[in-house]
Order: C-alpha cells, then structure tokens, then sequence
C-alpha cells in the first residue's frame, strides 16, 4: 500500500514538475526572437521544393513580428529582411507582397516598400493593385515636384490593365494636371470620358475646365489633341459641353 | 504470373493491417487539419496555408510510411524464416521484389488517397472552391514516394532495415537538392570532381524537377510536357532501381 502510494506522490510529483517547467517558459522567452533572417538565397538552393511552404511560414512570422512591434516598441529591425525572405520566395503571394509594403512604410521605409511593388509588378503584370499602390506610395510619400507626375505615371499602368477600376484612369489625369503636365493630362480625361458612363463623363468635364485656358482660341488649340485618340461621336459631345457657354 | 498476383495481394494486405500505419495516418491526417490553426492567424490566406502545409504533412508522412514500411518488408520475409517456404516453391526473386514492390504501391495509394482527399475536402470547405491541383500535387507526391520506395527496396537488400530505411530517407533530402549536384559539376576545372559530381547527379532521383506544391498555390503555372516527362523518367528509375534489387537478391542464398 505505501509503496503504490509513494509511486502516485512521485509521478504527481514529476508531472507538477513538467507542468511548472513549461508554465514558466514564456516569461524568459526572448524580446526580440527573429534576430537572424536566412537569405532567400540558401532556401531557394537548398529547398526548392518547399519553397513556397517556407514563404508561408515566414510570412506567419512576419505577420506576428509587426503586430508585436506595433503594438509594442514600435521598432521593425528584422522587417525589411523578412519581406524580402517572403518576397522572394514567393513572389506570386498577393497578400504578403502588399501586406510587406505596407508595414515597411510603417517601418520607415518607403524605399523598400516601392522596390517590393515594383518586383511584384514585374513577377505579376497582371495585378493592377501593384502599379496601383505604387502610385499610392508615390504621391503620399514622394518628395519634389516631379512627384504628382510620377504617382500618375503609375496610375496610368495601373490603368491600362484589363479589369483595372474606372477611377484610376481619373485619378491619372488629375495628377497628371497637377503635376503640370497638361496635355497628357488633357489626352486622358478624353480617355475617361469617352470610357465612362455619366458620373465620368461628368468628372471629365470638371477636370478638363480646370486644366484648359478660358480663352477660346487657347482652348480650342488645347483641346485639338483629343481629335482621333477618341471616337468622334465622343469627341463632339466632349466639345460641346466644354465650349457650351462660348456661342458661335 | 500467378506467384507475383499471390506476393502483390498478399503484401498489400499485410502492410495495409499494420496498426502502425493507421496510428501514422491519423495523427497525419490530425496535422493536416491544423493548417486551420494556421490559416486563422493568416490574415485571410487559410486556403493557401491548409493547402500549402497540408501538402507537406503529406510529403512528410507519406515518405515515413514509405520508408519504414519499405525497409521491412524483405527483411520480415527473410528473420521470419517465411522466405524459405516461398522459394522452395516456383516463385522467381524478380517476382518476390516486384509483387512486394506493388502491393505496398497499393498501400501507399490507399494511404496517400486518404490524405488527398481529406486535404481537398478540407481546403473546399474552407476556400470555398474545390481545388483539382491539391489532388494533382498529391498525385505527383505518390509518384516521388514510389521512386523512394523502390530505393528503399534495394538498399534493404544489401543491409539492415535500419540502414535501409536511414538511406531512403538520404535519398529522398539528396533528391530535392539534385540541381544543386549538378551546379557541383560546374564548378572548378578538376575533370575527377566533375565527372564524379555528375555520376552522383544522374544516380540520385531527381524529385525537384517539377514542383507540383507551388503550382498549387498558384505560385507557379504547370507545363503538362514537363510533368509528363518527369512522370516517365520516375517509372523509369523505380524500373532500374527493382532491377538492381532483384540481381542482389539473386545473390543470396536462402
């Protein structure tokens, strides 16, 4: 009987101790546990076949490590190299590519939010929402006055590609105009009106009347550009509403 | 004929009872379904992580189904003394290896099928939409598998299941990393390290040439050719590698 009791006391006793052991573990967890972030390099040599379950798992991490850092100490260290790990790996992971830009800017580091756009663009054509964002991070973060026109450039990609939203076309001509490049800006609010429905077509007139001289001659020379980049029923009802109070 | 129908059904039946192998294939199937846990703290991507780590728990258990069940199989024949009544009978050596070769095919295909389709159940009901490339990229698993498998076979008759099943398994990591034996042969300019280099690439199976798991992530478009190919070349190898057994075999006496 003793014995058996004994036996009990130290098994309970032994599996307090494991439960203890482990309870007091995350108190000693390290603050900054991803100190070292392997290059995409050795995973790509040494893994190829895993490689996309590796991009997976480090965008797991990757997602932890900001949402811990920005809840915390504010500091992304290990974030540059973990978005390119991920990146790289995997560079048709929609989620971790814009996900990765979008805390690098929180990281400080507009620079190397717009190189892993641009490298996602150029792995996924495509994908609208890269040239998109890149136009975002351009006009938002950019400096200079070349800045208007670089965001627009990207909106115009952005643009150009099939199944792409409306506004972007819209958004374009507006920097373009802002930026002061005038006729390009002129050229693509003719592009949305001739391919929008009322709402754009009305917002065409209303960025056009504002980047085009009041002069009538001036105007009319502003406009000749749009002869033959639109169809000409589009044309003459763009021209019609734009000289509307001139008269003859 | 006959003798091999006889060694295939019976070493299916075999293996397939092996209460290892349901313990194996539960706790793989347990894994796979974690990938819920992980598609939760993803930020909307759960269907490619079940999809992505479901694929690995499979790659993972299906090679230790693969190659401990493959180690064992001639070796239980032969320290069971059962291998003296089989041959005592018309039964070739090339139709022992062979029917055990195909019967734990079987095996692996009833295995991995499970797997398979737990995996593309699970990734439809969370996706949304069933996912063809799941079962195609589990499919492609199963042929690298058989190719381990059938080394596993002639490693286990030359030595010890141990040392069988450590090889296969040597193997399988030595075939995931066959380009980079063959960048081996490119560098230097020593003729022995490179014709040496290029022996050890063209006798390891290369299992990296096509990668069916990113195609299924949408990471990588499948050109059919390629999979066909590499395909035909497996079959090819899992065919010397048998060959190859079966003249160690011969060898012995039983």
């Amino acid at each position: 009987m003793l014995r058996r009791v004994v036996a009990v006391v130290a098994v309970v006793v032994c599996a307090a101790g494991v439960v203890a052991y482990q309870a007091t573990r995350p108190a000693r967890a390290p603050a900054t546990p991803r100190v070292f972030v392997p290059s995409p390099r050795f995973f790509l040599d040494f893994s190829p076949s895993f490689r996309t379950s590796i991009a997976d798992a480090y965008y797991l991490n990757m997602v932890q490590y900001y949402g811990e850092h920005a809840r915390g100490d504010g500091r992304f260290d290990s974030l540059p190299q973990m978005v390119d790990l991920v990146t790289r790996l995997s560079p048709h992971f929609a989620r971790a590519n814009i996900f990765g830009a979008f805390a690098l800017i929180d990281a400080g580091r507009p620079d190397l939010s717009a190189r892993v756009l641009r490298r996602a663009f150029s792995e996924n054509p495509g994908d609208y929402r890269y040239p998109s964002y890149l136009g975002f991070f351009a006009y938002r973060y950019g400096k200079g006055k070349t800045k208007d026109v670089v965001a627009a450039h990207w909106y115009q990609k952005a643009a150009s590609i099939p199944g792409s939203p409306s506004y972007l076309t819209r958004l374009a001509a507006v920097l373009m105009g802002k930026g002061g490049e005038t006729q390009k800006a002129i050229l693509m609010w003719g592009q949305v009106y001739s391919a929008g429905d009322k709402y754009a077509r009305q917002k065409a007139v209303v960025g056009l009347e504002r980047i085009l001289p009041k002069e009538k001659q001036a105007r009319m020379k502003a406009v000749a550009p749009l002869y033959g980049t639109m169809p000409k029923a589009d044309f003459e009802a763009l021209i019609a509403e734009l000289f509307q109070g001139y008269g003859q | 004929m006959k003798q091999l129908v006889a060694i295939t059904i019976n070493t299916f039946k075999e293996t397939i009872r092996d209460r290892v192998l349901a313990v194996i294939v539960v706790f793989a199937l347990l894994m796979i379904a974690g990938g819920l846990w992980l598609g939760s703290i993803s930020l909307g991507e759960q269907g490619r992580m079940i999809k992505d780590f479901g694929l690995v728990a499979v790659t993972g258990f299906g090679l230790i189904v693969a190659v401990f069940v493959a180690a064992n199989l001639v070796h239980k024949e032969v320290e069971k003394r059962t291998v003296y009544v089989l041959f005592s009978k018309p039964v070739s050596r090339a139709a022992f290896i062979t029917g055990k070769f195909i019967g734990l095919c079987g095996t692996m295909a009833v295995v991995l099928a499970g797997m398979g389709l737990f995996l593309f159940a699970l990734v439809w009901i969370v996706a949304g939409q069933a996912s063809g490339m799941v079962l195609l990229a589990v499919l492609m698993i199963y042929v690298q598998l058989l190719a381990v498998v059938a080394v596993t076979i002639f490693f286990s008759t030359m030595g010890s299941a141990i040392l069988a099943a450590v090889l296969g398994i040597c193997v399988f990591v030595a075939g995931q990393l066959s380009h980079n034996v063959l960048a081996l042969t490119r560098l230097g300019k020593n003729p022995i390290t490179e014709a040496l280099s290029w022996v050890v690439y063209v006798i390891i199976p290369n299992l990296s040439a096509v990668d069916v798991k990113a195609g299924a992530v949408g990471e990588q478009t499948l050109a059919w050719g390629q999979i066909g190919l590499w395909v035909a070349y497996l079959l090819a190898y899992i065919v010397v590698a048998l060959a190859l057994a079966t003249v160690i075999f011969r060898r012995k006496e039983f």
